[in-house]
């Protein structure tokens, strides 16, 4: 029996009135996650017209509710959650607690930051280490973690045949993007022959394959669609939003490539929204590794099993050297977790936010309406987020 | 034997492993060189990782047993960096493998390949249990199975 129904009773009743960021840097900030994350906060609600006192809801991780709450000197909220990324989790139940009328206007936050086992640098900042756990992991032995995704690719290449190029054209697409985003972390050009050099990490995944550890933050405002439509900015309206996992979820026994989060996620955002791949305007599929986002083309639909890589060479831009689906389409046009940065998809949603609000700059998509969010992996954090304007 | 070694010792001998009461017997196992998997007793299904209740008939009637140590590379990655270890060496890639076991489709433990060349270890190979030391203590891992069709 399958409990996925179209049942979306709060479809465009709740909408992000805005979205900041701090901008993402590949280097130790010198700053801490608290700094950027009230750094973003502010910019957010001032950017919405709002004070402090008009926020009665606050949702992220770090810095912990209770601790953004003084920080920001927000005198009563009958809200919070601290819920695990990717952040269309927090979006999901920000929603649904406006929704549901546990508060009404909601600050969401996330910080991406260098920890001290993300690279070796960012041990050299003695307060990153402080809290790293000290003693042994569980040795090399095992594929939890982010070890996982390049276990999967290995039986990705092994299933379909597929030559690592495919993963390179996610990166050069991003890097791309990234280019034209001021915020993004890296935004040199990147040629197939730098990502075939690249430095392997975990054969078959190089450097270049997995998202870049930065600082920054993001911060958004999600209210009722009818508070936000007095506010400053342009609403944006949640169509739906789900998450998505299936019985066995752990990295070494997930069922298959073609059984796991992400066709939960495809199933039940298919069925709540309004749209689908041929009605959106931006397409986001996650990249925190390049199977990822290659497994999503291919479950979301915009192309069978196995053809993800065929699928972006078809719809290749040579000139702009990245993907525009049907020649229009652009895809994680921020530059994705792999060049602006890994930021555990808070910045594949606040791009959306501002290209469906006409804010993105030199990337804004021309008349853009509606944004597919397809966000996390494979195991236990599958997301999924369609956007329209109002 | 292996019933004198207290909880302590467990968490002694096998440190950084994620050890439950659930777990323990798994790792008792181990100094004795047997791999042992959860099973129910009642229905029969086979779990991993380590709950203490069988996913399919909820029956509580799960019991650590001994698996034949046969079965095929699922998943593999040669790892170029990764955590210290002894007597692992990232200057030759090191295999990690998810082994998918004869027991029951979709029963996989993962661990190292030893014995073969890294372009031998390939998904869909057969392998074989075996037993290592790592740091004083057994640790399963796999050797690619003589003269068996991949
Ligand atoms: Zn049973």
């Amino acid at each position: 029996m399958s409990t996925i129904s179209s049942h979306n009773p709060m479809k465009n009743a709740v909408a992000f009135a805005g979205a900041a960021t701090t901008g993402f840097v590949a280097k130790n900030s010198g700053r801490s996650q608290a700094s950027l994350a009230a750094q973003a906060c502010t910019d957010v609600i001032k950017a919405c017209g709002l004070t402090a006192a008009d926020i009665d809801g606050i949702c992220g991780m770090v810095p912990s509710p209770p601790e953004m709450q003084t920080m920001l000197g927000i005198p009563r909220v009958t809200w919070f959650d601290n819920p695990v990324m990717p952040v269309v989790n927090a979006v999901a139940v920000a929603t649904a607690a406006v929704f549901s009328g546990l508060c009404q206007t909601v600050l969401v936050y996330h910080t991406p930051y260098r920890l001290p086992w993300n690279t070796a640098s960012s041990l050299q900042d003695p307060f990153r280490g402080i809290g790293m756990p000290a003693g042994s992991g569980p040795g090399p032995e095992s594929i939890f973690g982010g070890v996982g995704y390049t276990a999967w690719a290995s039986r990705y290449i092994h299933e379909y045949n597929v030559p690592r190029e495919h993963f390179g054209l996610v990166a050069i697409n991003d890097r791309s993007n990234a280019a034209r985003n001021p915020g993004a972390a890296k935004r040199t050009p990147l040629t197939m022959e730098d990502y075939l050099s690249a430095r392997m990490i975990r054969w078959p995944l190089c450097m270049l394959d997995m998202d870049l550890p930065v600082d920054g933050a993001d911060a958004f405002i999600i209210t009722t669609a009818e508070r936000a439509r007095d506010l400053a900015l342009p609403p944006v309206l949640v169509n739906a939003v789900t998450l998505g996992m299936v019985e066995k979820n752990q990295e070494d026994q997930t069922p298959s490539l073609r059984n796991h989060g992400q066709q939960v996620v495809v199933d039940a955002l298919r069925a709540k929204s309004d749209f689908w791949t041929d009605g959106t305007d931006i397409y986001f599929p996650y990249d925190g590794f390049t199977p990822i986002t290659l497994n999503w083309f291919e479950n979301t639909g915009w192309c069978g099993p196995g053809e993800g890589g065929q699928f972006v060479e078809a719809n290749w831009n040579a000139e702009q050297q990245r993907i525009l689906i049907d020649g229009r389409i652009p895809v994680n046009p921020h530059g994705g977790a792999l060049s602006e940065g890994g930021s555990q998809a808070s910045g594949h949603i606040r791009e959306a936010v501002h290209q469906l609000q006409g804010l993105a700059g030199e990337r804004q998509v021309a008349g853009a309406r509606t944004a597919l969010i397809t966000a996390g992996g494979y195991f236990f954090n599958a997301q999924g987020l369609t956007l329209v304007s109002d | 034997m292996t019933d004198l070694i207290t909880d302590a010792d467990l968490v002694r001998l096998f440190p950084g492993q994620p050890l439950t009461h659930d777990s323990a017997a798994h790792y008792r196992g181990r100094l004795e060189r047997r791999l042992l998997i959860n099973r129910c007793t009642d229905c029969g299904t086979w779990q991993q990782p380590p709950f203490p209740i069988c996913p399919k008939c909820w029956s509580t009637a799960v019991v650590p047993t001994e698996v034949a140590g046969t079965g095929t590379i699922h998943l593999v990655v040669f790892l170029y960096q990764g955590p210290p270890a002894p007597g692992v060496d990232y200057s030759t890639p090191y295999p990690v493998a998810t082994i998918e076991l004869d027991e029951q489709p979709g029963l996989r433990f993962t661990s190292t390949v030893i014995g073969a060349p890294n372009d031998d270890i390939v998904i869909g190979k057969r392998v074989t249990l075996d037993w290592i030391d790592r740091a004083g203590t057994p640790l399963p891992v796999f050797r690619l199975t003589e003269g068996a069709a991949s």
